[in-house]
């Protein structure tokens, strides 16, 4: 590969050609400020913060989009570029209200950290005197357009990252806003509250309203850790304070995501207006009273060991780690327990299949989706089918349901005319097949048929599904036998779920694992409290079968404990011991995954 | 060596930055070596003595004829003047009234508060005329040197001091003594 040397500052960098200055500078070690510019986005020299002087060229050029060419000389520091640099940021700084004190993003903003490093000690123009409204119209986070400066990274990141081109510049000047749906408040715009333009914003322009003014990011710690949501499994940030999670962001390093986040994932998980549960509950004198772990596993054991084995029945929420599933598994292999079902659903298996990565969704010339609502269930896995649509790929949506990927779709099929959907699709070079539960038994071996010539992704219902799966923990549950019932339901919401209270005969006894109270935990002998996502430690496996680690970032409520130390301690009332250590435990369960053929390195 | 004269006052502000500049605590006595405080709000004399100072310091925002006159004043019998805090140097709190409009303000606030029966807006010739816009005290008058903060650290403004003691101008705030809020 050819490369070209360039001189940044007196240093001497050997780069491709084509690489901006920026990138080259980076590469020498030399910082160039920036503002508008992002590392997920695409850099289009809106600010002219990173202005630098290159011998030859009659005015400065943006760095973040100047291309470099052999024996540039490049000044990035220069008298001439400093004072440019200032020149800018006075006017960005007149324009609206960008007075610190108070505005929420004050220590954490770009525009400020740039004041700071080029000494802007007070206004050099006319002060801020219009006023801009602020859009509160989303539940859980506002524009205060006041703020705004234009750069153009909210815009760009819901074009680019999301696909869902909801932002856009309105007006020209400075009637300039940054707006939805050409002008519609946010709320009743086409934005589906992902919040990646708020974890993109340089300023406090757009910023959340439940963490707001609530710790900065040096006042908070962070914790990487694993979405619990879905299936997808995509890499967050947790930042707590004093031992309460602020907020969560998507993680810009992790491989499944790359800081993309949906709703789910970043908002509703915190909003959980759901009463916990903090004690271990034990039914006595007909209410549910207040006892000891210890008093609360032993009712439940000796229960267990009173009951045959065929009248027990074991039901598990797939939002558990592979530890507590691979716990569970060998648990009720050991009992010899078989009446076992899995809280969702699960999509079919296909044989001979090549399963594909969600990154191979953007190299799919023809993406078909059969029986599966990404949009709905897995939204970030919906953002990188959009954003290859975007880029040319045919859509084809094979449901029978209401499927929100269908105005995006080139062709839409009726599951009974799967056939013809794949013959399309098995003419593209690249086909990308995702796949969900609702692919009925009939279209298996039609699908199957694109097996020489497509990537397979299942989107799998519930979250650590493959994992469940996989420890067989889906053997087709029947209530009506059930005389003692262990549910491990987490945090799990009360609707519609296979369970159904009535079915459970009345002298069952019935012990429940949860996070959260529900009519399941009023009917419940036993009640185990849970730890919630942000409180567990341990493994998930994805869609992909990439095992990825959650992380607690904070104690769990009350007297709750992670799922896999529950199940540990119930295991060892029976007489059963595992490993001590989590990560030994850990290492087996991943180790029975790999054997399944579902982890893949 | 005669001592080095300072004079302060404030003009729409809360007192904060003032409170900051005592918070440089003992190294006051230290200070008061080589100079003398003349007119503040905290001493007797309220002008700045008619044969001038060589620094003059300004706290608040700029918001009626009476902060103009003040302004005006010391920078007449000054050498340096130096605006300190966010008020005096970005115009502050108070000027968030620019964003709804000083009649607006006044009749919010005399008016229509829920508390007021029979509201009036005060006028009277010996107050302030309430200007259009609230600005920073360079709007008005020229500043040598602006320390933004609220309140500027204690340490901000007594190392402006020192390199102004020492004869060292400009002066240029570190980045760490350097903040907006």
């Amino acid at each position: 590969m050819s490369q070209v040397i360039v001189t940044i500052d007196n240093i001497e960098v050997k780069v491709r050609p084509g690489t901006t200055i920026l990138a080259a500078a980076k590469e020498a070690g030399i910082d160039i400020p920036t503002l508008c510019n992002h590392r997920a986005l695409s850099p289009t020299g809106a600010c002219r913060v990173c202005v630098v002087e290159v011998e030859g060229q009659r005015t400065l050029q943006a760095a973040c989009v100047f291309p470099v060419a052999e024996g540039m000389k490049i000044k990035t520091d220069s008298d001439r570029v400093v004072k440019a640099r200032k020149l800018v940021l006075d006017m960005i700084f007149a324009e609206r209200n960008h007075f610190c004190p108070f505005c929420e993003a004050s220590g954490d903003c770009e525009l400020q950290n740039l004041g700071y490093r080029y000494g802007i000690d007070h206004w050099a123009y006319e002060t801020y005197l219009k006023p801009y409204p602020i859009d509160a119209t989303r539940q859980f986070f506002l524009m205060d357009h006041n703020r705004c400066i234009l750069c153009g990274r909210c815009i760009r990141a819901c074009d680019e990252l999301v696909g869902n081109h909801t932002l856009g510049l309105r007006q020209r000047g400075t009637r300039s806003m940054v707006g939805a749906d050409t002008d519609t408040p946010f709320g009743e715009s086409t934005c589906i509250s992902c919040g990646t333009c708020l974890q993109v914003c340089p300023t406090g322009a757009i910023f959340d309203g439940r963490s707001s003014y609530m710790g900065r990011e040096v006042q908070t710690e962070h914790i990487k850790s694993t979405c619990s949501q879905c299936s997808i499994g995509c890499g967050i940030e947790i930042a707590t304070r004093g031992g309460n999670v602020l907020r969560v962001k998507g993680d810009w390093d992790a491989e499944v995501n790359k800081g993309l986040l949906c709703k789910k994932g970043r908002f509703e998980k915190l909003h959980d207006g759901r009463k916990r549960v903090e004690v271990p509950l034990l039914r006595q004198g007909g209410g549910l009273q207040a006892v000891s772990w210890d008093q609360a596993l032993k009712a439940t054991a000796e229960r267990v060991k009173e009951s045959d084995a065929e009248g027990v029945g074991v039901l598990t929420s797939s939002n558990a780690t592979n530890e507590a599933l691979y716990m569970l598994s060998a648990l009720t292999r050991e009992m010899k327990v078989t009446n076992i079902g899995l809280l969702n659903g699960v999509s079919p298996g296909l044989s001979g299949i090549r399963r594909g990565a969600l990154a191979d969704i953007a190299k799919g010339d023809v993406i078909l989706a059969v029986g599966a609502d990404p949009v709905r269930n897995q939204p970030v896995a919906s953002f990188l089918i959009k954003r290859a649509v975007d880029k040319g790929a045919r859509l084809i949506v094979v449901d029978d349901a209401d499927n929100d990927l269908s105005c995006l779709a080139t062709m839409k099929f009726g599951v009974p005319d799967v056939g013809r959907a794949v013959d399309v699709a098995a003419r593209a070079e690249n086909t990308v097949v995702i796949y969900g539960e609702r692919v009925p038994s009939s279209a298996v071996g039609t699908l199957e048929t694109l097996r020489q010539r497509a990537v397979f992704i299942a989107l799998e219902p519930g979250v650590n599904t493959q994992a469940a799966v996989a420890f067989g923990l889906k053997n087709g549950f029947k209530s009506s036998a059930v005389k003692t019932l262990f549910v491990l339901f987490g945090e799990e919401q009360w609707d519609g779920m296979d369970v159904k209270l009535g079915e459970i005969g009345e002298d069952a006894f019935v012990t429940v694992v949860s996070s959260y109270i529900s009519p399941l935990t009023d009917r419940a002998d036993v009640v185990l409290p849970m730890a919630i996502w942000s409180e567990r430690s341990g493994t998930l496996t994805n869609v992909e079968g990439r095992v990825q680690k959650v992380r607690a970032a904070v104690y769990p409520e009350g007297e709750a404990k992670p799922d896999w130390e529950i199940i540990s301690l119930l295991a060892g009332m029976l007489g059963k011991k595992f490993d001590e250590s989590p990560d030994k435990i850990s290492d087996r369960a991943i180790e029975a995954l790999k054997g399944g053929g579902i982890h893949r390195e | 060596m005669s001592k080095i004269k300072i004079a302060t006052d404030w003009l729409a502000g809360c007192a904060g930055c003032h409170m900051s500049l005592l918070d440089i605590d003992e190294r006051i006595v230290k200070l008061l070596e080589s100079v003398e405080f003349t007119s503040s709000p905290v001493t007797d004399l309220k002008h700045p003595p008619e044969d001038g100072v060589t620094i003059g310091i300004l706290e608040g925002a700029v918001c009626n004829t009476h902060n103009v006159e003040v302004a005006k004043e010391m920078r007449k019998r000054c050498q340096i003047l130096i605006a300190i805090g966010d008020c005096a140097t970005f115009g502050g709190v108070p000027a968030m009234r620019n964003l709804v409009g000083t009649q607006e303000a006044l009749k919010r606030a005399y008016i229509e508060t829920e508390s007021v029966v029979g509201g009036l807006i005060p006028g009277s010739s010996e107050l302030g005329e309430p200007l259009d816009t609230v600005t920073g005290v360079d709007k008005v008058v020229k500043v040598d040197v602006f320390i933004p903060g609220c309140p500027p650290s204690a340490d901000a403004l007594f190392f402006a001091l020192s390199e102004l003691l020492a004869g060292r101008t400009p002066v240029i705030l570190p980045p760490e003594y350097l903040k907006y809020d």
